[in-house]
């Protein structure tokens, strides 16, 4: 049974299928690796660009960054603190959602873009006061619109960013590297 | 670099290196046995509890037991006094060298033994090797067993999830876990205390045992800082700590009163 | 690799499984969503903790907590530091209050059901699509409408209301419209104060000390204590102060270290933590103290006071157990000191001369004339908004409570906060007599025995979501009345705004139902909801000094009472008792009477992680006992000795037959414990309550008789029970099997 399989396998047309099967499998692999890089559908087509452009600093929306563990998403309140008084939003059909969830009072659903594993204790904080500024992880968001992943959030990105910083402080060095900097 | 003190032999040469950062200074004459360290412990650390089948094969996640022993028999029995055991953080760790895919590093920096779960391939080597038995095993997933789910329009919802701490991974199957001094809530004080420009102060944060316990006989802080209460607790007579024989430089110190 | 499956198929698998890995890993991840904040409130930020100040509903002691929330959830609970009662500390059963808020057997909406029906089922097959919850199955309205029908369509005398010890603005409630209306006084049982028998230690304290209530020990400023069967480390009246106390016994930078003395058939854990263990024969507690007494009195060379004249030492040897020796040495001990102090408590008070018990230890503390001095008894001060203290019913009260639904006296009973069908001994017949009740209803967070003999269930709040407060009983030297705020405003569905478990506070029910009944129920409860009649009942403190805060105006004093989770005063006041005449009284030293035919005396006990009712937390099931490490079940406790006699090992299942019932239970071999006494832990062994704790052990209340003591307690520990060995094994889940080597212990499993 095996061997007339591979008999079959090794003429042409089944050196032929075997190379259909294996580009196939490689394929569906790349894109379903490119697809973890993809900016996900939001609900708002949100155009970091514009905000940044407008002066708006990172931390103004995104407050928590520099006080906490997380960054933070906006409370629509926000928001519409300044669209309140804005004439686009009464015509921007982009902006039609947020105007209803205004007035429905009900939360939009953003889906978050950058997510590290449960087992990696990420703080924003200790990075901003470190000096880090967003963009060094997050990309140039006046070139952005949606906000998507500039690169991949792996080990390898942290912990070449934690040497470089670390530069000649031995100490730093060890703190930085330490396992249970990041894991616990 | 970090001297191998084994080769250094004599215990008097290791007393600075011995010291360590964190540790734990705890009172047995006062430990009243109420589980009530054992419990917030649970809580703190997203510990998973087994069930009755699981416990019986000694498959319990405590991180910190109250162990009580026997003396004498009957008119005579006397219970010792109540023995807290958890991860004693050696400073030597048995539990280190063993660990085949370096899961259990020696924290440089906090001068702890950690447990790097995305590491961990479960061979249960690290237990085997400690002295202390203090390391469980998630033999399964018991934090997703539908035993413990909840009906929700169809759907299995599992409501005891509302609970875990953000700050704590939660294991999984295969995965050695055990006692980390609550690495999470030192991060947390020196974060605060960072922003704030200042270092971390003697008693301003405590482990979730400690800070439960209502004898308080549980004392965490520095140990290498002389003026903090764990260290001066530490250095009182009848301190001792358990199987320092084995040169395992334990960090925790047990008062035995009395 | 086989024949069957190649290396080729191999790696084809493999490389699928990557990908589908890969894929499932994305969609997974394109699930999240993450809803900000509508309002973001003020000083906050996403991913920080907000802290919110309480009080714990695991028991009716009041311990103050600071709960963590995040984002909506409550994370973990913790002591208030700034509580008197119990200054930042817990016991192990206020952590796992959480485990009680998102249980997933909790009770989810109104309920209608026929008695005796199960409201759940338990999930034996986990894999089965789907099962039982206790779900609801009519709508609130209904539900308030059935409540206002009950009260308005029964005459005011056919209401009764059956409460627990928590929480006391309930009761507060209840007792408004029961004195505006004409309707039952409320009647509050719980079998933890059963098993501490507070009616005793409240009538021993009116005899001796001039006034009703529970009495307050300074163990903390004492040299050596004597404890009759006070069980104070463990559940007794108020653990986590006493814990405290102990402490303050041992290490003291103004004293030495204190001694302590447990006389007790068994070895409890708080008995472990003594200096010397007394196994006195059950029944002999008033004797032992009374020649105690006689001999300190000796000692010290004082004329014999009358309460120990009738005392003859060599007796009480004798009949005690204990050697003449001992008695010295322990009376010398006593007299030497400068600081003594003797407390009765736990099951020696649970025997048929438990008043005298109570009496006889309470004199041995004139001997030590330590009242109303440091390390000494003092009277517990009174909480604020009260004037004298409240004590729940006694057994004889809930016998009498019984009697009245046996004989149709009530056509309708509300239950809140109670369990009685688990908590009262089966011998009461507590569930036979509410056949003869109308209407059941039940407040019950859980599905309950009650709740299952009830024809209605409507689920209060858990106590992290309630509003409420709590008065210190006993355990703090100030007034203290511990405020209870919702630290999270309910559980909820996934990605939804929908209530998991739609419950509803139990006072706001009453103020409604009370509205739609109209009439005079309406004039009696005249509130828009629960907050304000707590603020009808908090504010009136603000008059008060020596606060521990003070405000100008009402809303700023609630305020203030709801972030400091509490209102207490600032200065000792405890009440030092008029003992004019403490020893010049007859205390009997007769033995207590045993009931029952069997050669071995019954001991139940409370677990002092389960209690009465953490059987549903499935990590309070986990926490080993303290001193026999067992988890998840039942045991009996018999010495090794005796065990040995009737060739009963380890884990055999004996029959245990009193004259009230009989269980069978395997058998832990405890070396602490009397040969001629057997144990029994209080707190498995339901029928109901959810599945953590259904069909799991047994429970010893079905062996206790109905006989009192003179203060209307129960002579729970005032049996002779037989013991028969069973052919069957049960291997009991140990924590000690662990330590050590690997499967040591375990060898027959």
């Amino acid at each position: 049974m095996i061997k007339r399989i591979f008999d079959w396998l090794i003429q042409p047309l089944g050196l032929i299928a075997v190379g259909i099967g294996f580009l196939a499998v490689f394929s569906l692999a790349a894109y379903g690796i490119n697809s973890t890089q993809l900016a996900p559908t939001q609900p708002i087509e949100f155009p970091h660009d514009k905000h940044v452009n407008a002066s708006i600093q990172c931390l103004y929306c995104h407050p928590g960054a520099a006080k906490g563990p997380a960054a933070g998403i906006p409370a629509q309140s926000k928001c519409w603190g300044c669209h309140q008084q804005m004439e686009i939003t009464e015509t921007s059909e982009l902006l039609a959602p947020l105007k209803e969830a205004v007035e429905s009072n009900t939360p939009i659903k953003w889906v978050p873009v950058v997510m590290v594993p449960d087992f990696v204790q990420f703080n924003h904080r200790a990075h901003v006061a470190g000096g880090q500024n967003c963009e060094n992880c997050h990309g140039d968001m006046t070139k952005v619109t949606v906000a998507e992943n500039p690169q991949v959030f792996n080990m390898g990105f942290c912990l070449n960013c934690h040497i470089k910083s670390a530069g000649d402080d031995h100490e730093k060095l060890v703190k930085l590297t330490d396992c249970g900097t990041c894991h616990y | 670099m970090k001297t191998d003190l084994n080769m250094m032999g004599a215990k008097g040469a290791i007393v600075e290196e011995a010291e360590g950062k964190w540790g734990m200074v705890i009172d047995q004459d006062i430990c009243t046995g109420c589980q009530a360290c054992v419990a917030a412990c649970a809580m703190e650390n997203n510990i998973s509890f087994v069930g009755e089948e699981d416990a019986g094969y000694g498959r319990t996640q405590h991180w910190i037991r109250i162990e009580r022993f026997w003396e004498g028999e009957y008119p005579e029995v006397k219970m010792t006094p109540n023995q807290p055991m958890l991860c004693q953080q050696c400073g030597q760790a048995p539990c280190e060298p063993v660990c085949p895919v370096f899961a259990t590093p020696h924290s440089n920096a906090e001068q702890l033994n950690l447990q790097v779960y995305n590491r961990c391939v479960g061979t249960r080597y690290c237990a085997n090797n400690c002295p202390y038995q203090v390391r469980s095993f998630n033999w399964r997933d018991y934090h997703i067993d539908r035993f413990h789910a909840n009906k929700v329009d169809g759907k299995s919802v599992y409501s005891f999830h509302n609970q875990f701490n953000p700050d704590v991974t939660v294991r999984r199957r295969g995965v050695m876990e055990k006692c980390t001094f609550c690495i999470q809530r030192i991060h947390k004080a020196q974060d605060t205390a960072k922003s704030e420009g200042r270092e971390v102060v003697d008693g301003e944060f405590t482990t979730a045992c400690a800070q439960a316990c209502p004898a308080n006989a549980i004392t965490f802080g520095r140990v290498d800082d002389h003026e903090s209460l764990v260290s001066q607790l530490s250095h009182q007579k009848g301190g001792v700590k358990h199987l320092e024989e084995l040169n395992t430089l334990p960090r925790v110190t047990y008062l035995k009163g009395g | 690799m086989s024949d069957k499956f190649s290396r080729r198929d191999f790696l084809k698998l493999a490389g699928v499984g990557t990908v589908t890995t890969v894929l499932t890993g994305c969609i997974a991840q394109k699930e999240v969503k993450r809803e900000p904040y509508m309002q973001m409130p003020e000083y906050n930020y996403n991913g920080q903790s907000t802290y919110y100040a309480t009080t714990c509903r695991e028991c009716a002691a009041g311990c103050g907590l600071v709960v963590r929330t995040m984002q909506g959830r409550a994370i973990k609970t913790e002591g208030n530091v700034n509580n008197p009662l119990n200054l930042g500390k817990t016991c192990a059963r206020g952590q796992a209050t959480l485990h009680g808020l998102y249980n997933p057997d909790r009770v989810r909406g109104p309920i209608k059901h026929a008695r005796g029906e199960s409201l759940y089922e338990t999930p034996v097959d986990p894999d089965a699509d789907d099962f039982k919850n206790a779900d609801s199955n009519m709508s609130w309205e209904d539900a308030l409408q059935v409540v206002a029908d009950a009260l308005k369509n029964n005459k005011p005398e056919e209401i009764a209301f059956l409460m627990g010890t928590a929480s006391d603005h309930l009761f507060d409630l209840v007792t408004d419209l029961a004195n505006a209306t004409g309707i039952n006084a409320p009647v509050r049982f719980s079998a933890l104060n059963m098993f501490e028998s507070r009616a005793t230690l409240s009538q021993a304290a009116e005899n001796l000390l001039g006034e009703a209530g529970l009495p307050f020990f300074d163990v903390g400023g004492a040299q050596v204590v004597f404890s009759f069967g006070a069980n104070f480390l463990e559940t007794w009246l108020s653990p986590v102060s006493y814990t405290r106390g102990f402490a303050g016994l041992r290490e003291s930078k103004t004293k030495l270290r204190g001694t302590f003395v447990q006389f007790e058939s068994r070895m409890s854990s708080t008995a472990g933590k003594a200096d010397e263990w007394i196994p006195l024969r059950p029944g002999t507690e008033a004797m032992v103290a009374l020649a105690i007494g006689r001999l300190v009195s000796e000692l010290r060379g004082n004329p014999l006071p009358r309460a120990f004249s009738d005392i003859e030492p060599l007796d009480v040897a004798a009949k005690s157990g204990i050697k003449l020796e001992t008695l010295e040495h322990l009376a010398e001990m006593f007299a030497s000191s400068t600081g003594a102090l003797a407390i009765p408590g736990g099951a020696a008070l649970g025997q048929s001369n438990g008043l005298a018990v109570a009496e006889a230890v309470l004199a041995l503390n004139a001997v030590s004339d330590n009242f109303g001095k440091p390390g000494g008894v003092f009277l517990s001060p009174i909480a604020p908004n009260q004037t004298e203290y409240q004590r729940p019913a006694s057994a004889k009260e809930m016998q009498e409570f019984t009697q009245q639904m046996a004989d149709g006296k009530f056509k309708v009973l509300f239950v809140h906060g109670v369990n009685p069908i688990f908590e009262l001994p089966a011998s009461l017949n507590f569930k036979d007599a509410l056949k003869n009740v109308e209407q059941v209803i039940s407040f019950a967070t859980f599905p309950d025995e009650m709740a299952v003999e009830a024809d209605y269930v409507f689920p209060d709040r858990h106590g992290l979501e309630s509003w409420g407060y709590q008065r210190v009983a006993t355990g703090a030297a100030q007034p203290v009345l511990s405020g209870l705020q919702p630290v999270v405003s309910g559980v909820y569905k996934p990605d939804s705004t929908e209530l998991l478990y739609d419950a509803r506070a139990t006072a706001d029910v009453l103020i409604a139902a009370a509205q739609l009944a109209d009439g005079k129920f309406a004039d009696a409860l005249p509130f828009q909801d629960e907050v304000e009649f707590l603020h009808s009942k908090v504010s009136s403190l603000m008059t008060e000094a020596d606060g521990f805060f003070s405000a100008a105006d009402a809303d700023t004093f609630i305020a203030y009472f709801q972030q400091n989770g509490g209102w207490w005063k600032l200065s000792d006041a405890r009440g030092a008792p008029n003992v004019a005449d403490v020893l010049n009284r007859n205390i009997s030293g007769a033995e207590s009477e045993f009931a029952g035919e069997g050669e071995f005396f019954f001991i139940p006990f409370v677990s002092p992680t389960l209690a009465e009712a953490g059987a549903n937390k499935p990590w309070l099931q986990e926490l080993p006992d303290p001193t026999t490490t067992v988890m998840w079940n039942t045991w009996a406790e018999i010495n090794p000795e005796t065990a040995h006699e009737l060739g009963i090992e380890n884990d055999d299942v004996v029959k245990i037959t009193s004259e009230a019932g009989e269980l069978e239970v395997p058998v832990y071999l405890y070396p602490a414990i009397r040969p001629d006494t057997i144990a029994i832990p209080f707190g498995q062994g339901h029928t109901a309550y959810g599945r953590y704790a259904q069909n799991r052990g047994v429970n010893p209340a079905s062996l206790i008789g109905q006989r009192l003591n003179e203060a209307g307690d129960l002579a729970f520990a005032g049996m002779k029970v037989k013991i028969e060995k069973t052919e069957r094994k049960q291997f009991l889940s140990r924590l000690e099997s662990r330590i050590g080597v690997y499967n040591e212990g375990m060898e027959e499993h």
